[in-house]
C-alpha cells in the first residue's frame, strides 16, 4: 500500500478515444488492486496524472465512482505532460496520485434541483456531476444541463451528448446546447431537430432557453474563467443565492496536497488553497476570497 | 518546563558535547553582512553575536534542491532515495527561526505527513538562543520574539551564564547524560532571565501593529500600493529564499542520458516570478509584479486563515535589492504611512 503520500502509483491505459483535435479520453485501471479498491472519489475531485521522465499535471476525473475499477479522463494537449500522455497507446503506462480537492457535494444537493453549466473543458468534471445525479435519479429533483461548444468538431463526449440531447427525458435530465460558430452546419440541423433546446450564441444565451430555476436549484459550473463572469451575472438575474452556486476552479498546480503554494488565492483574511480547499467553491467562498473569480 | 543553569565557563565542554549527538551546525561569519549555518570545525567559527543568517534553518529540513524520487522507465520504478543516517545539531537558532519552523511543520506534517521532513526533524537537535535585535527585527510585533516550543533546549544569555529552557524529551536526556554541565535554576536566575527578557523587549525599534491587519490587507486589494512597490520590484525571488516562512517549491523531473532513468527533483521556488500563476494555454493569474508583490504580502499575512505567515525576522528587507521595506509596505497597507 501507499506509504509516501508524494509517490505517482501504475496505473495502465485500457482505452483512448480520439474526441477532438487536441483532446482524448483516456482510460485507465490502477495496477495495485487494493490501491484501486480504496480508491473513492466524488465528481470534481482530480489526479495528478504523470508520464515517467516529464513530469505531473492535474486532470479531472470525469465519471462518476463506477463498479469497473476504472477512471476517465479528458485530456487536452496543452504542454509538455500533456503531449506526453497524448502520445501513450493502449497497454502504456501511467502515473497517478490522488484524487485530491474536495469535489462537489453531491449529498448537499439531494432532494434539490440541478442546473448544470459547462464550457469548453469544463464540462468534464461537470460530466462527472451528471452521472452521479443520474446514477442517484431519485435523489435529486429536475436536471437541466447547459452545455456551450465552440463548435460541433469541439464538441466533447459527443456520444454521450448528444444521447442526452436527444433522449434527454428518458434520461431524465433537459439537455440545453449553445453553439457560437454561425457557420456549424452539424449544429444548425441539432438547433432544426430541436429549438427549444439548442441555440446558436454563448453558453449564457441559454439561459433564455430554459423554464425559470425553482428556489431549490443548485447551480454547478465549470469552464474557463472568463465564463464564470457572465454565468454568475445571470445567475444573479435569478436571484440565486451565493451559496447555491458551485464552481471549479483551475489554477497552476505542482503538488496537490496544500505545500507547493502554486495554488494559493485570496488574501490575508481569506487565503485558499485552490487544491486541497477546493477545486469546488461557492459563489459565497468567491464573494469572500479577492482573486477567485 | 524544565529549567536548568549552564555556566559560561562550561561553555566549549557543552558545544563539544552537543558534537556527540551529530554533525553540528552554527552561525558562522561568511563576509561583512552575511552569516550563515556552517558545520563548525572549531568552537572559534560560532558567531553567537549574529543577528539573522542570511538563508534560514528551513534548508536543514527542506533542502534547496532534493532528490523526492529516484526513477527506472523499463522497470517501471519510482524509489524513494535512501533516507540518510545523519544527525545535526543547529546551533544557535533565533527565537523567530524556531518559531518559523514551527510553522513550516504545520504546513509539512499536519494532514499529509512528508516523510523528508519528518525523519529529518527526527534526526535533529535544536539549541535556541538569546538575541538583540537589530533595526529590522520586529518580531515582537508577530509575537514570535519568544519560542515555547520546537526546540531541544534554549539558552538565554543571563549574564555569567546561560539559563536553559528544555524543551524536548531529548533535550532532557542530553541534560541527563551531562549532569556536570548543568547546575539547578535558583531563583536568581529566574529574576535574571526575566531582566534580560525584560531588556530585549525594550530595545526593539521596528514596530508593525498587527490587530486587524488581515482585514486591511483584504481592504487593500485594489490600493495603489500594490502598483507603487510592484514598480520597484525587480522580480528577482531573493525575499521567498530568504524567508524562513516561505515554502513554494517546484517540481521538475530529470531524465539521465541513458533516457531510462532519472530523478523528481524538489526545489525552493519564488511567487515572484512571473511563472508561478502561469497555467496551460497561457493564462496568468497573477500577470505583473503588482499582483504577484500583492500576493506576496497577503500570504504573510495568513498562512492559514487565523496564522501569520512572517515571523519578522526582517530578512526580507535587508536582501532586497530594491529596498523594498517589508514594515513599511504593511505600514502602507494600515494606513500609518501616506
Ligand atoms: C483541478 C484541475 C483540473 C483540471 N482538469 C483538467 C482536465 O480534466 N483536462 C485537461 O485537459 N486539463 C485539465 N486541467 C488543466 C491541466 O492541468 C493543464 O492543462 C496541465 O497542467 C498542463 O500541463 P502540461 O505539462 O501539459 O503543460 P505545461 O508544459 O506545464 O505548459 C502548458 C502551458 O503553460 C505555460 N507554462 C507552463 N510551465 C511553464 C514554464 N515553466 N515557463 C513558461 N510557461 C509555462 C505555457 O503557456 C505552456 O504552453 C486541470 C487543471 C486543474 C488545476
Ligand atoms: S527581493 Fe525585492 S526585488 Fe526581489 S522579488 Fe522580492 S521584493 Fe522584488
Ligand atoms: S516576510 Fe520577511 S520579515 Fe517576515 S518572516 Fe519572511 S523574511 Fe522574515
Ligand atoms: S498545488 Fe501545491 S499547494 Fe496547491
Amino acid at each position: 500500500m501507499k506509504v509516501n503520500p508524494l509517490e505517482p502509483m501504475k496505473a495502465k491505459i485500457t482505452e483512448i478515444e480520439t474526441m477532438t483535435e487536441i483532446e482524448k479520453l483516456i482510460t485507465i485501471k490502477l495496477h495495485d488492486r487494493e490501491y484501486a479498491e480504496s480508491f473513492s472519489y466524488t465528481p470534481g475531485q482530480f489526479v495528478t496524472l504523470g508520464v515517467m521522465g516529464v513530469g505531473e499535471a492535474p486532470i479531472s476525473i470525469c465519471t462518476a465512482q463506477n463498479d469497473e475499477l476504472e477512471l476517465e479522463f479528458c485530456i487536452r494537449n496543452a504542454g509538455r505532460v500533456t503531449n506526453a500522455i497524448h502520445k501513450l497507446k493502449v497497454g502504456d503506462t501511467v502515473w497517478g496520485r490522488g484524487p485530491y480537492g474536495n469535489g462537489f457535494p453531491m449529498d448537499v444537493y439531494e432532494g434539490n434541483d440541478l442546473l448544470l453549466i459547462a464550457g469548453g473543458l469544463g464540462i468534464a468534471p461537470i460530466r462527472g456531476v451528471l452521472q452521479y445525479a443520474l446514477q442517484n435519479r431519485e435523489k435529486y429533483g429536475d436536471i437541466s444541463v447547459l452545455y456551450g461548444v465552440r463548435c460541433y468538431d469541439l464538441m466533447l463526449f459527443k456520444d454521450d451528448m448528444l444521447d442526452y440531447f436527444r433522449n434527454g427525458d428518458r434520461h431524465g435530465v433537459k439537455f440545453y446546447l449553445s453553439y457560437e460558430d454561425k457557420e456549424d452546419q452539424v449544429c444548425y440541423g441539432l438547433a432544426c431537430e430541436r429549438d427549444d433546446r439548442c441555440m446558436h450564441g454563448m453558453v449564457t444565451d441559454l439561459f433564455k432557453k430554459i423554464d425559470r430555476p425553482s428556489k431549490k436549484t443548485y447551480a454547478i459550473i465549470g469552464g474557463p474563467p472568463i465564463m464564470y463572469k457572465f454565468t454568475i451575472m445571470q445567475l444573479e438575474k435569478l436571484n440565486f443565492r451565493p451559496e447555491r452556486v458551485y464552481m471549479t476552479l483551475e489554477r497552476r498546480m505542482r503538488c496537490g496536497v496544500g505545500q507547493c503554494g502554486h495554488c494559493i488565492v485570496g488574501t490575508g483574511k481569506s487565503i485558499k488553497y485552490v487544491c486541497k480547499d477546493g477545486p469546488v467553491f461557492t459563489l459565497w467562498d468567491a464573494m469572500n476570497t479577492k482573486g477567485m473569480i | 518546563m524544565l529549567v536548568k543553569v549552564l555556566a559560561k565557563s562550561s561553555f566549549s565542554s557543552f558545544v563539544g558535547a552537543l558534537g556527540d549527538y551529530g554533525d553540528l551546525y552554527a552561525p558562522v561569519k561568511t563576509s561583512e553582512k552575511v552569516h550563515s549555518f556552517k558545520e563548525i570545525e572549531s568552537l572559534t567559527d560560532i558567531d553567537l553575536s549574529y543577528t539573522r543568517t542570511m538563508i534560514p534553518p528551513k534548508k536543514f529540513f527542506i533542502h534547496p534542491e532534493e532528490v523526492i524520487f529516484e526513477f527506472n522507465i523499463d522497470e517501471e520504478l519510482y524509489i524513494e532515495p535512501p533516507g540518510g543516517d545523519e544527525r545535526i545539531v543547529l546551533f544557535g537558532v533565533h527565537s523567530c527561526d524556531i518559531n518559523a519552523l514551527n510553522l513550516l511543520a504545520k504546513v509539512f506534517t499536519e494532514e499529509l505527513p512528508d516523510k523528508y521532513y519528518l525523519e529529518r526533524k527526527e534526526r535533529s537537535f535544536i539549541v535556541g538562543v538569546s538575541c538583540v535585535p537589530d533595526e529590522y527585527c520586529f518580531c515582537h510585533s508577530t509575537g514570535t520574539s519568544y519560542a515555547q516550543e520546537g526546540f531541544e533546549l534554549f539558552l538565554h544569555d543571563i549574564g555569567d551564564s546561560y539559563f536553559v529552557r528544555v524543551g524536548s524529551l531529548k533535550g532532557h536526556e542530553f541534560i541527563a547524560t551531562h549532569p556536570s554541565l548543568f547546575e539547578a535554576a535558583e531563583q536568581s536566575h529566574y529574576d535574571s532571565f526575566k531582566d534580560a527578557e525584560r531588556k530585549m523587549y525594550a530595545s526593539f525599534t521596528n514596530e508593525l501593529e498587527m490587530a486587524g491587519l488581515q482585514d486591511l490587507l483584504d481592504m487593500a486589494y485594489e490600493s495603489e500600493v500594490w502598483t507603487e512597490y510592484g514598480d520597484k520590484c525587480l522580480g528577482c525571488g531573493s525575499c521567498n529564499l530568504v524567508c524562513p516562512r516561505c515554502r513554494c517549491y517546484d517540481v521538475e523531473d530529470h531524465i539521465n542520458l541513458d533516457l531510462n532513468t532519472g530523478e523528481r527533483v524538489r526545489k525552493w521556488y519564488s511567487c515572484m516570478l512571473s511563472e508561478h500563476g502561469l497555467v496551460a494555454g497561457g493564462h496568468n493569474f497573477r500577470p505583473t509584479a503588482r499582483e504577484r508583490i500583492r500576493n506576496r504580502f497577503n500570504c504573510k499575512g495568513s498562512l492559514r486563515e487565523d496564522m501569520p505567515n512572517c515571523v519578522g525576522c526582517g530578512r526580507c528587507t535587508v536582501f532586497c535589492p530594491a529596498e523594498i521595506d517589508y514594515v513599511e509596505v504593511m505600514k502602507k497597507v494600515r494606513g500609518d504611512l501616506k
